[in-house]
């Protein structure tokens, strides 16, 4: 079975935490240098010394679509599930019911924004910021497949049985 | 395929659409009590409160009935099932023929017997008709009776509207079924904070006034008003199904692909009774998300493929000005009667505030106010798998600097359980 469309692979054994996607992400959609209107959100366990690009996923069954009482989170034909700002009332509900909390509150409406891939774009922001690290890389339909993935995922020692 | 959908909400929408997507040939009636397309009752305490147009609250427009070929047929309640004869027949006394019949009319606004509830100050939040009636009314003050997800949007929507807005709740704390006392004081006091008066504990007596409300009793005090909303909750509707022999209990019982006890009925969305998904009981989640869900197992079923439902989860959210707050999976009270190890885990800093509990070991449900609310879906998440709060609080201690990237979800619900 094919992965559905485009969407993102992240590795976050390879992220170094030094947060350029953020600014990247901030400079494409907002025009600005401020991580706080990025749609990624870099998490560091400063205890474990580890960094974890949370990025919204897309999910096949996305429940943000599900409990939004506005109906403003939207499947885009690439694949991408994005808050239209026309209706968005700022009530979270995508937040709190996402699996990696990954909606994340634009600091001036207070409305919720999700990666939409850059959609007009050939490679997303984010990714060329990346390209050293690899921490972060686009994964175009048929690319990759689910059992290729796996086998990858073990081969990095980063599968684990549960997640 | 002759497909009769009772109801015009959220359930009968999906299931019209989705049996389209996948059966072009069959024909599609819906059944419609009200005279719109369909629309979003979630929505519709933001378009009383002006924070969206009317146009925003429909999810479909007349035309996409025409252009996916669904009859939606508008004020026809539909007053009994023939399952011998395969016919429903509406009140206007219409007789209409099916193959397969989903029930998806959903819940009736429950109306408490109270003296003066026929009073045309009186409105609700739940149809869009009355929502209008609501909106398209002048007062200066209103009380709300009932502190559900209901009563409590519309009171911050009445606020927004300028409205003095009190309102009444008969239990102990608001929003009873949803939240546990210490979140719902919290919540309380909040509400305070933007002006609007919370009586608990208090049970109206009367709605006073001849043409137009002028105050409303309650066993404490009287409190003068010229706008009463009923938001005393939601009660599904199961005389149709129980006058045609489906059996009922509290909703109409359905399997787990969604059929009633008469074959080639189907029932989804607010009216049936289902299980929980993470502990198998018996449960009634009067929710969006489940009804979605719903409708698309009986949409399946219905042409053909195989399907299970998995069971219905409580996630529910109360958001008021720059208020957030979100719940999910049991309260505290509701764990109360369930023997085993319980545990609550409490954090507080300034105005946030999380609450989990557990059930040996396992995380069973939670409430969140402000930032730790961000971070719930992990909660969510934890309360799926059966997570071992024992195992996590292991991985939050041993995972080494650097090392075992793969444990950052149990690190992350560590740091949020502020282990």
């Amino acid at each position: 079975m094919k992965l559905r469309r485009d969407h993102l692979s992240i590795d976050p054994e390879k992220c170094t935490g030094c947060r350029r996607c953020m600014i990247a992400c901030a400079m494409k959609h907002h025009n600005r240098i401020d991580p706080d209107f990025s749609c990624v959100d870099v998490i560091g366990f400063a205890a474990q010394d580890l960094d974890v690009p949370v990025i919204c996923l897309a999910c096949e069954t996305a429940p943000c679509i599900k409990v939004c009482p506005m109906n403003a989170r939207i499947r885009q034909a690439s694949g991408s599930v994005v808050t239209d700002t026309d209706v968005c009332i700022g009530c979270r509900a995508c937040v709190y019911i996402c699996p990696v909390g990954s909606p994340r509150i634009n600091p001036a409406t207070g409305q919720t924004m999700t990666c939409d891939l850059c959609a007009d774009e050939t490679e997303p922001w984010c990714v060329a910021a990346c390209r050293q690290e690899r921490a972060l890389t686009l994964c175009t339909d048929g690319a990759a497949s689910k059992p290729a993935a796996r086998r990858a995922a073990a081969r990095t020692l980063a599968g684990s049985p549960r997640y | 395929m002759k497909l009769v959908i009772i109801g015009n909400g959220i359930a009968g929408n999906q299931v019209a659409f989705d049996v389209r997507k996948k059966d072009r040939d069959a024909h599609i009636t819906i059944l419609s009590a009200e005279t719109v397309p369909e629309y979003d009752p979630c929505s519709l305490p933001y378009f009383l409160g002006g924070e969206c147009g009317r146009t925003d609250v429909f999810r479909k427009t007349p035309e996409d009935y025409t252009t996916h070929n669904i009859d939606l047929v508008y004020d026809s309640r539909v007053v009994s099932i023939d399952p011998e004869a395969k016919t429903v027949t509406t009140h206007g006394g219409g007789q209409i023929s099916y193959d397969k019949l989903v029930l998806a009319h959903g819940g009736d606004l429950f109306i408490p017997p109270i003296p003066g509830i026929d009073n045309p100050g009186v409105f609700s939040c739940k149809q869009l008709a009355e929502t209008e009636k609501l909106a398209a009314h002048n007062g200066s003050s209103a009380v709300v009776i009932g502190s559900g997800a209901i009563g409590i949007e519309a009171a911050e929507a009445l606020k927004r509207k300028g409205y003095a807005v009190h309102v009444v709740e008969l239990m102990d704390w608001i929003l009873p079924s949803l939240f546990d006392e210490p979140t719902a004081r919290r919540l309380e006091t909040a509400l305070k904070g933007y002006g609007i008066h919370v009586f608990t504990g208090e049970k109206v007596l009367e709605i006073k006034g001849t043409g137009e409300v002028s105050a409303v009793v309650t066993n404490l005090r009287t409190i003068a008003c010229d706008t009463v909303v009923v938001a005393t909750g939601v009660v599904p509707g199961t005389a149709l199904a129980r006058t045609a022999g489906i059996d009922t209990g509290r909703g109409i019982q359905v399997n787990r692909q969604m059929q009633t006890s008469v074959p080639d009925i189907y029932a989804c969305g607010d009216c049936v009774e289902t299980i929980d998904a993470c502990t198998g009981e018996t449960a009634m989640f009067q929710l969006k998300h489940n009804a979605i869900e719903q409708a698309q197992v009986a949409a399946r079923h219905i042409v053909g493929e195989k399907t299970r439902y998995l069971g219905a989860y409580a996630f529910a959210r109360a958001h008021f000005f720059s208020t957030h707050a979100a719940t999910f999976g049991k309260t505290q009270r509701a764990t109360d009667c369930i023997l085993g190890d319980k545990r609550v885990i409490e954090r507080e800093d300034k105005n946030n505030y999380l609450r989990v509990m557990l059930l040996n070991n396992q995380i069973v449900g939670g409430q969140a106010i402000g930032t730790f609310a961000d971070g719930l879906g992990l909660l969510i998440g934890a309360m799926w798998r059966k997570d071992d709060f024992m195992e996590i609080a292991a991985k939050v201690r041993t995972t080494p600097r650097g090392g075992a990237v793969h444990t950052w979800p149990m690190l992350r619900l560590g740091n949020l359980l502020g282990m």
